[in-house]
């Protein structure tokens, strides 16, 4: 078994008080000169309750921060003269030092208390879209509007309507109203996974673990004595965890960051490994090659928890299949769940529906043998084959294992240094430090998934994970996305810990669709058409790719658009009616923080006449005969979701809980495991098991993890000598997407996009620091200011995501990217957006 | 009543993002008025902010946030005319008073940290006091309870079983521009 040290990770204290970190222990009170004219506060007591009691005049106040960054970080507001006036870290119950605000979340009250900002009433269209030209209507009158074209679309076909909600506010009221309002109708929604460019990874977890997602928790890293950040730039996208990853790091663990850009988690990694956008699982192949050939690979674990040891037949590739003792062609599978609102569709596996009729060589009895889960095999009861090539019932068959070594043998060192922009050294030292850390961990980021074959990266990296036995291990794992269900079963109980019954019936069903498909949509009516467009949380013509094909061939295809958001944007100007929308502090909201409850409330008056999605819906719903499924107030749902009797909500009260400290921690919380898939248990796949080997990927012979050149390849071809540099858009320290930009206080860190590139790419250009450029393709361009830094791998240049056109000196980063369908993953669920998968050429303005 | 206290910062660079969530917690929290600033943020090897050093493919990229150094001999206090720029004794923290201050700037000239910023609303100078008032309750500075990192330690100098003197002690933490004679109390790991 393994021989690390186990670090004594936090438990979930459920009557430790979460105390705000103190300078001095069992603190009293000091005395502050009174030179300084500050009068000295001996109550401090109240030191002991975390949170700095507010002072006079001022309340304390609570939110969860809703946008789409993963932190979900309670937030501790002050509120003076009906003003939100700052913003600090919110306790975290029962974890101690997590808790976090970042610079987005402070400044954010700035811009959503600026009327100037914020849409303010109900706006109606006047002028063309796109020229921001409206007036201002009542709500009756905006309803009345709406109602009148949404009812005419319905009374045709439903599905022509599409109600399109992304991640501007992920509360789960806020989140949902728009696509539950959809369901009540019979109306399309669309699955937003794919078009933002987060499904790659959803799509590539799920085929190995059979789950989109599946972490360890960060605190595990205490475990780790290597910790690779792969395309993950956690500093600026998970600030919560970033603690962590400092700790493991003062814990003795080498930390080393994987990403084309020097991001700002390299500036507190032992080392950067710079490497070429969209070559990641070339590297892992390469890694892969490089242990199996040294024979470092971990023999057992692949035999116990993976599909490695599973016979493969050489006649059509499929696995063989064995039901009472005889080959079989193909089993009757179980379709593929349906996708429900508020969670992607397809793709979810099946938990080992048809497991035992997979088979694998056991050298025990020179026989082939159902295969037995995990344990069993553990037991020592078969011996199954790694490698070899069998015969089974006249079928000849290999192991599955033998499919990824081939596929592995082709990333030599030399090769993969080739592709990835890697010294051969590195890669070679990499690999040695990966396999003989024990235990390493790899935190994978969505920064290298969103390419073309956009599963491959992280299928890819787990692969490599797998194969050097890290998964299921402390301190070890291919993580991506949140930690681990952290609620101890309660035992004899089975009820739902929520209410959500009456927030799930809206009498129809949506059509829930992939967002792969909405401009195909709407310029040809395939697979539905779109003549009524409702928008809300989201700048879609921004955040989106292709913004020219948007404005000039998608939306001029939509016969009415409604816009319902806080701000001013991009998209609300190219719609015919734009609604107010609140932000988290200013309605009522759940979210579902797993071991906590967290709660947004009113904790200001909503500026101008904004409402937040559920009223808004609610009173659409008046005027188009659903009424009946809209019957409360927001805060009337929020009281039915938490009033169950589970014991989750043993502790809870109300007033406490909710309105004072705006968190629960559950009375079930527990932080028992910080792994995932321990003892090879968990695998939500077909097999049960850890499954590279994806048959569904034959006919893209693509069933192992392998590395495809990219769409937009600068390798090679005619479009890389007309655009030869890779074009990346990246998340950093100021944005989410478009609702942090720009935030007055933030100024200070950066007031305009900037264009990062290489100084060798900018000698070949002649261009200069600080230099206006332009950046174009074929499908559009933008002139922007140049930042030269080392910082970036040669032959690729890098823009921060997030930047309205209003800040680019001309155009915007949007109209550079493409929306492609890729046939293989089309085929798997739906296409993601390959964003950092687009070639540019830049030239001085 | 406290013995004199020597409040004084250690800020662990090796960890700093420069993703500056220091600099805005302390402009949003303390309501720093106006254009004003009390933290800020430079490149710790360059000129450049962001630029790192160095070259392709081991450039290196390091952070030094900067706010007041609150210094044993500040040059703000030894060079402000009116006396409206003070070093409190009992803390240490080097404080202004703006009904006094006639926003001359000479303190901003003659620091050597660019910590006194100009009140544009007030039209008086301001700058950190160690979130003085917290201090007095025990509690961090907001920039030292805001930082993702755990990069900044606050406490007392004075204290040497204080997490500062121990932190100082076994990294040398290192002044910044000790030649500028201003013996200051932030130190950098």
């Amino acid at each position: 078994m393994t021989e690390y040290k186990a670090a004594q990770p936090e438990f979930f204290m459920k009557d430790g008080k979460m105390n705000r970190r103190t300078f001095i222990k069992g603190v009293g009170a000091i005395t502050v000169a009174s030179a300084l004219g500050f009068a000295t506060n001996p109550s401090v007591a109240e030191a002991s309750k975390g949170e700095v009691p507010a002072g006079e005049g001022e309340k304390s106040v609570h939110a969860v921060c809703t946008v789409n960054c993963t932190s979900r970080c309670h937030l501790q507001g002050t509120v003076r003269d009906g003003k939100l006036i700052r913003v600090e870290p919110g306790d975290m119950p029962g974890r101690p030092g997590y808790a976090n605000a970042c610079l987005r979340s402070m400044s954010y009250i700035q811009r959503l208390q600026d009327e100037n900002a914020r849409v303010m009433y109900p706006m109606k269209r006047t002028g063309e879209r796109g020229s921001g030209e409206f007036e201002r209507i009542t709500w009756d009158e905006a309803i009345d509007l709406i109602a009148e074209k949404l009812n005419a679309v319905v009374e045709q076909d439903p599905k022509n309507a599409s109600f399109y909600s992304f991640t501007g506010d992920l509360g789960k009221m806020s989140w949902e109203a728009p696509t539950r309002f959809a369901g009540c109708l019979g109306a399309t929604t669309w699955d937003i996974e794919g078009i933002m460019g987060d499904h790659g990874a959803s799509m590539g977890m799920t085929m190995v673990f059979g789950t989109h997602r599946g972490a360890h928790d960060s605190r595990d890293y205490l475990n780790s004595k290597l910790l690779i950040c792969w395309g993950r730039n956690v500093a600026d996208t998970h600030t919560s965890e970033l603690r962590d990853y400092v700790a493991a790091r003062k814990n003795g663990a080498k930390v080393i960051v994987i990403d084309p850009r020097q991001c700002s988690t390299a500036a507190m990694a032992d080392e950067w490994i710079a490497i070429n956008p969209q070559t990641d699982p070339a590297l892992a192949l390469g890694m892969m090659n490089w242990i199996i050939e040294n024979d470092l690979h971990a023999k057992d674990k692949l035999v116990e928890e993976s599909v490695a040891p599973y016979l493969i037949r050489e006649d059509n590739g499929r696995y063989l299949r064995m039901v009472d003792g005889k080959v079989v062609d193909s089993i009757e599978e179980d379709s593929a769940e349906e996708g429900s609102i508020g969670t992607a569709p397809a793709a979810q596996g099946a938990a080992g529906a048809g497991a035992s009729s997979y088979v694998l060589w056991d050298e025990l009895t020179d026989g082939a043998v159902s295969a037995p889960d995990a344990a069993t095999i553990k037991s020592g009861a078969v011996r199954p084959a790694l490698s070899g090539t069998f015969t089974v019932d006249g079928v000849e068959c290999r192991t599955a294992f033998d499919h990824l070594v081939d596929s592995c043998k082709e990333y030599t060192l030399e090769r993969t240094s080739e592709i990835c922009g890697i010294p051969v050294e590195t890669i070679e030292r990499l690999s040695r430090e990966y396999i003989e850390a024990q235990p390493a961990a790899i935190r994978m980021g969505q920064g290298m998934q969103r390419v073309y074959h956009s599963y491959s990266p992280f299928r890819t990296v787990a692969t490599l994970a797998m194969v050097a036995g890290y998964i299921g291990v402390p301190g070890g794992g291919a993580s991506h996305a949140g930690g681990t269900a952290t609620n101890k079963p309660v035992a004899g109980y089975v009820g739902p810990v929520y209410d959500f019954t009456d927030w799930s019936d809206t009498g129809k069903q949506a059509n829930l669709l992939p967002s792969s498909q909405v401009y195909n949509a709407a310029v040809n009516r395939d697979p539905v058409g779109i003549d009524f467009m409702w928008i809300a949380n989201s700048n879609f013509i921004n955040m989106s790719p292709n913004s020219n094909y948007i404005i000039n061939t998608v939306l001029p295809a939509i016969d009415f658009i409604v816009t319902v958001d806080p701000w001013w944007t991009w998209t609300a100007k190219y719609s015919d009616v734009v609604l107010p929308a609140t932000t988290y502090w200013e309605h009522w909201d759940l979210i579902d923080r797993s071991p906590w409850a967290m709660f947004n409330q009113p904790s200001i008056q909503p500026m101008g006449e904004s409402k937040s999605d559920v009223e808004i819906m609610t009173m659409l719903a008046k005027k188009c005969g659903v009424e009946q499924y809209w019957d409360k107030t927001d805060e009337e749902w929020v009281r039915q979701f938490v009033g169950t009797d589970h014991p989750a909500w043993d502790d809870f009260d109300w007033d406490r809980d909710v309105v004072e400290q705006g968190i629960y921690g559950r009375s079930d919380a527990i932080y028992d495991s910080a792994i995932v898939y321990a003892d090879g248990t968990g695998y939500q796949t077909d097999t049960g098991k850890f499954e590279f080997y994806t048959e569904a990927m034959l006919e893209f012979n693509d069933e192992v993890p392998t590395w495809k050149p990219p769409l937009e390849d600068p390798r090679q071809g005619e479009l890389s000598e007309k655009y030869p540099l890779v074009f990346i858009q990246y998340h950093d320290r100021l944005n989410v997407h478009t609702q942090h930009i720009l935030n007055p206080a933030l100024e200070v860190v950066q007031d305009e996009p900037l264009l990062q590139m290489n100084p060798v790419d900018a000698a070949a250009r002649g261009l200069s620091h600080g230099d206006v450029v332009h950046v174009f393709n074929d499908r559009g361009d933008m002139k922007i200011r140049l930042f030269v830094t080392e910082g970036i791998i040669p032959g690729t240049v890098a823009t921060q995501s997030g930047w309205t056109p209003d800040y680019f000196i001309e155009g915007c980063y949007q109209n550079l990217s493409h929306l492609t369908i890729c046939d293989a993953e089309e085929a798997y669920s739906m296409t993601n957006s390959a964003f950092y998968d687009i070639l540019v050429e830049v030239e001085k303005a | 009543m406290a013995e004199t206290k020597r409040f004084g910062m250690v800020i662990d660079t090796r960890h700093c993002v420069g993703c500056q969530t220091c600099t805005i917690s302390c402009k949003i929290s303390n309501e720093v008025p106006g254009s004003a600033h009390w933290n800020h943020m430079e490149s710790l090897t360059g000129d450049v902010l962001y630029q790192p050093t160095g070259t392709f493919p081991h450039p290196v990229l390091g952070f030094r946030p900067m706010l007041c150094n609150h210094c044993d001999d500040p040059a703000c206090v030894r060079n402000c005319p009116s006396g409206a720029m003070q070093k409190d004794p009992e803390t240490g923290i080097v404080s202004v008073d703006q009904n006094v201050c006639i926003a001359c700037g000479y303190c901003d000239w003659v620091c050597p940290y660019g910590a006194p910023s100009m009140d544009d609303v007030n039209h008086a100078m301001s700058k950190c006091n160690f979130c003085a008032e917290r201090a007095a309750k025990g509690e961090e500075p907001f920039c030292v309870a805001s930082c993702p990192a755990n990069a900044r330690i606050f406490g007392d100098l004075n204290d040497p079983e204080s997490e500062v003197s121990k932190l100082i002690h076994e990294h040398h933490g290192e002044q910044y521009l000790p030649e500028a004679g201003t013996s200051p109390c932030v130190f950098y790991i």
